[in-house]
């Protein structure tokens, strides 16, 4: 019996002439747009009551879009996501409890884990359409048969490691990816009263295994999902860990079998990956609640299950759908769907959200040989307290908006003032003309900078949690600036982060001047041949994106397979991790961005080398002075007019450059190379959202940087000044 | 104070030769200048003597010592150039102790020695500006200062009055003058105007397409040309010059244009030139008087005040004469004679070299 056609049943009389049109969010791509693209036209050939508009959207900016369009109504009718947004939604009243439209024995119909995830404080909030969990992949070649406990799994892997092959494959820095090892060492994530776990006995022992195994040389180092994946294509791991979607990017040589993940010999349990469930919600403020209900029902039905399976080879929750040969015949389907018996749903509480950031620290340092399993825990939960702020207590506006107020009060009485001086002085025609041909200009720049900025500093006095908005005055300010939580000279403190800032500008600037100016006054040597050539060349580095650049350089520097490093070891120095302590990782740093930099400089040197004129090096020449005296006493004195304010905007630019910072380093070690522009960064878009918080970031930045204006066009000035 | 020589000095930018084979002897304490048209290499040479440009051959001397290998600092000259040089970012006071403060002499003795110069150039007033406020005479004194602040054997000057107007001129000029009776120094000095070469040198060397025409006294150059080229360059307005051939009849040589307009006797027959064979004569404005010798018509009349420059167009060409008192009256388009002192025309042979000048 068609479920959904049951539920269209209860959509309200009178039946409208006009299709209701119910709007859906995703973000499937690939097979899978196919599959619900082509499960839709099922649904829309067989009946005409319901019309189901689908929107893909990235995966990443997905959750947030739909935090802050939901509330506002802007938001779909249904939409597509996995499971653990759903208890911060559910609480922030986003979500539409499904208990009421259920159809008796519906639930009956999918598999029994995937329907629990998508409960929170006893209600239902949505209808399973599949789960993704991890898997042990394993290349038959190399391990014919899977292993069935760590034990027998490690041996494997520990007799197939050496000259550039791993054992074991995975991204060990990830939490998502170790959380099998933790819950199978027994670790739990958080205490009765909400508490972080992390050094609970299990979390420890954890943490322990992968070190061992990454100290042994059964993992390998740094490890990037591409990199999992390009040595399984390159036969040099034998077993990987990963989800149902590395079965797509596969090569077809690699004869690989995919199995349920091996049981901890030392605790007796199964390695217990977390459960994905991804299901269809229905928005609180759905125009046809029950119009969108049959719609998700269909969605989440057998009929679309089956297409879902076949077409775009999802691990589905319909029961109905395995029946079907070309789903239960597919061994990586089948070893998911016999994983799915022993996995841990992930936690759909909002606490959730921030776990990530201090499992990753943990991770990374007992990895990275930095601390004990223990010491690595400690760093973790520290760094969970950081990150969970409490929610500074709630401010009256009043005092800031009479202030506002005063202020646009007094624009006002400035404006009219002028207005009035321009008509007693009869130009008011001249002044309207005046102001027309500015118009264009300062719409743009009022529309483009003027509301932003205005936007970002009301944003400032307030603290956004899941949606909310509370207005706390300048207590943002006074945490960031009283470094609540973390000590002044820890990352994540604003000092801290100001003077790792002030270090990377000032190093960045030395050398860029110094290779520009040096770089210039050899091309600009009139027996040079060949000029045109190097000058396109040494160009090069400003014009290429300098995202790639990064990428580019974070892998030169990658400590197994980096250039670098194979440099190094060719000469018989041994290969440095460069991203594990700060002052490597601040030096990586540094090399790529005074690459990126260096051009602007050269260029601007150049121009202004050419406009010193010859005879005054020939006066030189004859007064007496050498090389070196020429530089100091001719050359660099009537640069000073032309560097001075290069230098000064290569400062402001390279105390905001994000993109070297946060795609070399990452901010690695521990958010100790973190640059201000990053950190807030990473309050805004890391740390569930915080607005409030990073805008009082941006703001201080831009107090710092506006200082900084007013000193240094006072040295322009004076410079200026020497030209005659 | 030293000697400067150029001992058959070639110099080519890439294919182009821009000095030919000069060879130019300069005393000790002596005012040279050389002088040319535009292009002719003078700068070229002097900058070979400073040591900016290599010569491509042939030797540089200055006291006596080859120098072609020198770099500049070593030879020991002062250079002036012609857009001064001044270092602007420095004071004045600066810009003439630099060179004494690379050559590492005492604070004390520098000092003594800026004040020194200002005082001889009349800077004292201006040691703490900065180029920029000065003048362009303030500036073209402060490049002096320079140069003589370090005592060099050798003073060189670029054309350092080009770039100042008329009346400036004129009084540098004789600033300069003073200067070299002041200092004594053996001086070189390039310059296009002959008018400044007249009044300052001791010796003017004249140069054309790189190659040395002649080097004399002033007076010697004015009166006795060695070619037809120096001649037309020395002496202004410029002397006049007609193309004919000489006659020898009897013991007594003629001239006559190729036109056959005007005829001129000459004092003496030419020395290596035969009957018949191509000639120029020249002779100076001054020398051309209102006679009822050979007519003509006036074209152009410059009033000079106390004299007056007409140019006349007659049969044989244009000439151009000297007027003074009543005569200078004359008028544009008015018909005038005039006549030849046949004392005092210069005659040079096909090939442009001097074979008679006058007593």
């Amino acid at each position: 019996m068609k479920r959904w056609l049951l539920a269209l049943c209860f959509l309200a009389l009178p039946a409208q002439a006009a299709p209701v049109t119910v709007t859906l969010w995703h973000s499937y791509r690939g097979a899978e747009e196919q599959a619900l693209d082509q499960s839709l036209a099922t649904f829309h050939e067989s009946q005409s009551a319901i019309r189901i508009d689908a929107l893909a959207i990235p995966n990443d900016v997905l959750a947030s879009k739909l935090t802050t369009a939901l509330p506002r109504g802007h938001g779909p009718d249904i939409f597509v996501f996995a499971h653990e947004r759903i208890g911060g939604w559910a609480k922030a009243g986003m979500l539409r409890p499904l208990d009421a439209h259920l159809v008796p024995g519906q639930l009956n119909g999918y598999l029994t884990e995937t329907v629990e995830p998508l409960r929170y404080e006893g209600q239902l909030w949505g209808l399973p359409l599949s789960f993704k969990s991890l898997a042990l992949f394993y290349n038959k070649a190399l391990v014919p048969v899977p292993p069935k406990t760590s034990d027998e799994m490690v041996a494997v892997a520990r007799a197939l490691s050496g000259n550039g092959r791993f054992g074991l494959a995975w991204e060990t820095g990830n939490f998502y990816c170790h959380a099998p090892w933790f819950f199978g060492f027994g670790g739990k994530l958080f205490h009765e009263d909400g508490r972080l776990a992390f050094d609970s006995p299990g979390a420890i022992d954890s943490f322990a295994f992968v070190g061992g195994l990454r100290r042994e040389g059964v993992l390998p180092e740094e490890v990037s999902g591409a990199l999992v994946l390009s040595l399984f294509n390159q036969g040099n791991a034998g077993m990987v860990i990963s989800g149902p979607w590395f079965t797509g990017d596969i090569a077809k040589e690699i004869d690989f079998g995919v199995a349920p993940l091996p049981i901890v010999s030392s605790t007796g349990k199964p390695a217990t990956p977390f459960l994905t469930d991804e299901g269809v919600m229905v928005s609180a403020l759905a125009k046809d609640p029950a119009a969108a209900f049959a719609a998700a029902s269909f969605l989440a039905g057998d009929e679309s299950a089956r297409i879902r399976g076949t077409v775009g080879r999802q691990a589905v929750a319909a029961k109905s759908a395995w029946d079907d040969p070309a789903l239960s015949g597919d061994p990586a389907l089948a070893a998911f769907r016999e994983q799915l018996a022993t996995t841990t749903p992930m936690d759909n509480r909002p606490q959730m959200r921030n776990v990530w950031e201090p499992a990753q620290l943990a991770l990374r340092k007992v990895l990275r040989g930095d601390a004990t399993a223990e010491g690595a825990a400690i760093a973790g939960l520290r760094r969970f307290n950081a990150i969970t702020r409490p929610t500074p207590p709630r401010s009256s506006p009043a005092a800031y908006l009479a202030l506002g107020a005063a202020a646009a009060l007094g624009a006002l009485a400035l404006f009219v003032r002028s207005l009035s001086r321009t008509a007693k002085a009869g130009r008011v025609r001249e002044a309207a003309a005046g102001w027309a041909w500015v118009a264009p200009a300062a719409v743009a720049t009022g529309v483009l900078i003027l509301v932003p900025f205005a936007v970002g500093l009301t944003l400032s006095l307030f603290d956004h949690r899941e949606g909310t908005w509370t207005f706390v005055g300048l207590a943002n300010f006074r945490d960031i600036l009283a470094s609540r939580s973390f000590g002044p000279m820890e990352p994540l403190s604003f000092y801290y982060a100001f003077f790792v800032t002030v270090l990377w500008t000032a190093a960045n600037l030395s050398l860029h001047v110094a290779f520009g100016l040096t770089l210039a006054l050899l091309l600009n040597r009139p027996t040079l041949r060949l000029k045109g050539i190097y000058r396109v060349l040494l160009i090069i580095p400003w014009a290429v994106p300098n995202y790639i650049t990064a990428l580019l350089w974070k892998g030169l520097f990658h400590k197994q397979f980096g250039a670098i490093n194979g440099i190094l070891e060719s000469l018989g120095i041994e290969g440095v991790a460069w991203f594990s302590s700060f002052w490597t990782a601040f030096f990586a740093n540094v090399c790529t961005n005074a690459w990126l930099g260096f051009p602007f400089m050269m260029v601007v040197c150049l121009g202004a080398l050419q406009s010193i004129p010859r005879d005054l090096y020939e006066a030189a020449d004859v007064d007496g002075a050498g090389h070196w005296q020429k530089f100091r006493h001719v050359t660099l004195p009537l640069l000073m007019p032309a560097l001075i304010p290069a230098v000064l905007l290569g400062t402001v630019w390279t105390f905001n450059q994000f993109n070297i910072v946060y795609l070399v380093s990452g901010g690695e070690p521990d958010n100790s190379t973190d640059i201000l522009i990053s950190e807030a960064y990473r309050w805004a878009f890391a740390r569930q959202d915080q607005y409030g918080y990073a805008a009082a970031y941006a703001a201080l930045i831009f107090v710092l940087l506006l200082g900084w204006s007013a000193i240094s066009s006072r040295i322009a000035r004076s410079a200026e000044a020497l030209r005659s | 104070m030293a000697s400067v020589e150029l001992l058959d000095v070639h110099k080519q930018f890439g294919e182009t030769p821009v000095v030919r084979g000069v060879s130019l002897a300069i005393e000790p304490g002596e005012f040279l200048v050389l002088v040319g048209r535009s292009g002719c290499g003078k700068s070229t040479c002097l900058r070979m003597v400073a040591g900016l440009e290599e010569a491509s051959s042939g030797e540089i001397r200055i006291g006596g010592r080859r120098v072609n290998e020198l770099p500049p600092k070593e030879r020991d000259v002062g250079m002036v150039f012609q857009s001064y040089a001044l270092y602007p970012h420095m004071t004045v006071r600066e810009n003439i102790a630099f060179g004494l403060k690379l050559r590492k002499l005492p604070a004390a003795d520098i000092a003594t020695r800026v004040d020194e110069v200002a005082k001889m150039l009349e800077l004292d007033g201006l040691l703490a500006r900065f180029p920029r406020e000065l003048s362009g005479g303030q500036r073209q004194r402060v490049a002096m200062g320079r140069a003589i602040a370090r005592r060099p054997r050798v003073f060189l000057f670029d054309e350092p009055l080009s770039n100042l107007d008329a009346a400036l001129r004129v009084q540098m000029r004789s600033e300069l003058a003073g200067l070299h009776r002041r200092l004594g120094a053996t001086m070189v000095y390039v310059t296009h105007d002959q008018v400044e070469a007249m009044t300052l040198a001791t010796r003017i060397a004249v140069l054309e397409a790189g190659v040395l025409q002649q080097v004399d006294r002033p007076l010697e150059l004015f009166h006795k040309p060695a070619n037809r080229f120096v001649a037309g360059f020395i002496g202004s307005p410029a002397m006049n010059l007609i193309d004919g051939t000489v006659s020898v009849e009897g013991g007594a040589a003629s001239f006559r244009s190729s036109t056959g307009s005007l005829r001129c006797a000459l004092r003496s027959a030419p020395a290596g030139v035969a009957a018949g064979e191509k000639v120029t004569l020249g002779v100076r404005p001054n020398d051309v008087s209102a006679a009822k010798d050979v007519p003509g018509l006036v074209e152009a009349v410059e009033p000079m005040g106390w004299e007056a420059y007409a140019h006349i167009r007659h049969d044989a060409g244009k000439l151009v004469v000297r007027l003074e008192g009543a005569a200078a009256g004359v008028r544009v388009g008015e018909a005038i004679h005039f006549g030849i002192d046949p004392a005092r025309v210069h005659l040079f042979a096909a090939d442009g070299r001097a074979v008679l000048h006058p007593a």
